[in-house]
């Protein structure tokens, strides 16, 4: 029996579209240079990718900005409280469910609802990407825009060196995060509903 | 007649004529004497003769007609700085070697000055002994550089190598950061300053760093890539190439050098390149050593295999439960 509700406010959804898009264009330039090829026709050119990449970078630090506030001054901000209590377990749960539970038609262990946007394996890699993973990308990021201001040197390597190794790490996690974000979404009541509930904000239950 | 009517000339000529420079070392350079003022043969014969007055910052001009002497500055263009000459790679040579012996004589003779000087292909040319330097392709290469035909070979191997102090600047800074910095000065010297390139040339010559306000944070770029990696055509056969272009030829295209095939692996690099293909595990390694991080023309081999390989993974992964979601069909999720 499924119950529709109001669950992804409005400026949740433009954020989300902001920074979906945004990531999107970063990754494709942050390949194209890393694997810098002149003549590949798979990666965007040098120069083209270094002004795209800057440019997101920057629109989405304005928007993750927004989105720290948001959180900060509405209800949104709680799901990303994590309860450490028992964690180990419900994320046990969960990850029981995805592997094994999911097949055997057992209902979700932490449905969606009205109170809980995320479950415990949502929240921890939520938490992870949004407040470890992209400051530190925004860190480095800005950190390689204006090197001036990085180390010359740190445990005898070069600052920017390490910089730039991290900001690459950093990099990957978001590219595998996205990908477990968006098979994941297609485990909805059906394999569209979450991409639609983003779009309109009208979340079907289970 | 004339010396009559100008008593001042006589004066004059008698005072060129007369002029005996005696060494005081008063104010001798401070440098240490080097091991190879010590080993040279021709130390003694190169103080007495020449270093008396071109090895001295300050030397003394002793009237013999007159009995004056006088202070001297001497001229950067015939000064010798016997410290660094002693440690150049000619630190054995006598300065006759190379000078005419009509230098000998003082005040030195019009003849002297009108022989032609020695430029390094005429000593290290067709030797056996330098043929892995390839002399006589430099020398050609040079032939074809704008320095050469902007100034009728004007500008000479000298101008950017003094013969006095030459040292193989990567072999003496193990080709860091200091290599790049002192290879770059040779250029700076002229191309920094709007004053001496006018003494070169009567065109509006714009000099370096407004010229390369192009680039992104110009400062670094500057100080971690050598003026000829993208000012001289590429040479695979030389290890530093010559030809130094006409400046609309130089390199403008930053994947030129940020990519994996970068062109520094064969300019800045490649002696390096040769020594090491690969280093600590990232491509174009050998760049790391100067502390030189050019991205995208390296990477780290373990970070993007791992990151490549946890990607995959997921995928894989993801495709499995696919199947699985397709063959046990779960009866929560509706198809729709």
């Amino acid at each position: 029996m499924s119950k529709n509700f109001y669950h992804y406010p409005a400026w949740v959804r433009l954020w989300h579209l902001a920074n979906a898009v945004l990531c999107l264009f970063l990754i494709v330039t942050g390949f194209s240079m890393l694997y810098s090829d002149p003549d590949n026709g798979l990666v965007v050119k040098f120069q083209r990718a270094v002004s795209i990449h800057n440019v997101c970078g920057v629109l989405l630090t304005i928007s993750y900005t927004l989105f720290l506030f948001g959180n900060l001054f509405t209800s949104n901000g709680k799901n990303y409280l994590i309860v450490m209590k028992g964690l180990g377990k419900r994320l046990w749960k969960q990850g029981r469910y995805y592997a094994y539970g999911f097949f055997k038609g057992e209902d979700a262990p932490f449905p969606v609802t009205s109170e809980r946007k995320f479950n415990p394996l949502q929240q921890v890699s939520y938490v992870g990407v949004m407040y470890l993973a992209l400051p530190g990308l925004f860190i480095t990021g800005w950190a390689l825009m204006f090197p001036e201001f990085i180390l010359k040197k740190f445990l005898g390597f070069s600052g920017i060196f390490l910089t730039d190794q991290l900001h690459v790490i950093l990099g990957f996690l978001v590219v595998i995060f996205l990908f477990i974000h968006l098979y994941v979404s297609t485990m909805g009541r059906t394999p569209m509903s979450n991409f639609r509930s983003i779009i309109t904000g009208w979340q079907e239950s289970h | 007649m004339i010396l009559r009517k100008y008593p001042v000339c006589l004066t004059i000529i008698l005072f060129v004529f007369s002029l005996q420079a005696n060494a005081q070392a008063e104010y001798q350079d401070s440098l240490p004497v080097s091991k190879g003022a010590e080993l040279s043969l021709y130390a003694g014969d190169n103080e007495t003769n020449c270093l008396v007055c071109h090895g001295k910052l300050i030397y003394t001009l002793t009237d013999t007609v007159m009995g004056m002497t006088r202070k001297q500055l001497m001229s950067g263009q015939n000064l010798v700085i016997p410290g660094m000459f002693y440690n150049s790679v000619h630190w054995s040579f006598s300065c006759l070697d190379c000078h005419s012996a009509e230098f000998k004589t003082f005040p030195h003779s019009i003849e002297a000055r009108f022989e032609p000087s020695w430029g390094c292909i005429d000593c290290h040319g067709y030797d056996p002994n330098y043929e892995q330097y390839r002399f006589e392709e430099i020398d050609a290469e040079y032939q074809k550089s704008v320095h050469y035909t902007a100034t009728d070979g004007l500008i000479t191997c000298w101008k950017c190598h003094d013969p006095h102090y030459y040292n193989p600047l990567a072999r003496q800074t193990q080709g860091g950061r200091e290599y790049i910095i002192r290879s770059n000065e040779m250029c700076l010297r002229c191309h920094s300053n709007a004053d001496v390139m006018g003494l070169i040339t009567d065109e509006n010559v714009e000099i370096v760093l407004p010229k390369h306000e192009w680039l992104p944070d110009v400062e670094r770029h500057l100080e971690a890539v050598r003026c000829i990696d993208c000012h001289t055509r590429m040479n695979d056969s030389v290890l530093v190439a010559h030809e130094v272009m006409p400046a609309d030829s130089a390199v403008r295209g930053c994947a030129d050098c940020h990519s994996q095939n970068s062109i520094l692996m064969g300019t800045l690099y490649k002696y390096a390149a040769k020594e090491r293909r690969d280093e600590k595990g990232f491509v174009n390694g050998v760049m790391l050593r100067n502390d030189s991080y050019v991205i995208g023309a390296n990477r780290s081999k373990l970070i993007s295999f791992t990151g490549l390989l946890i990607i995959g993974m997921t995928l894989v992964i993801a495709l499995m439960h696919t199947i699985f979601r397709i063959v046990v069909k779960p009866k929560e999720q509706v198809h729709e």
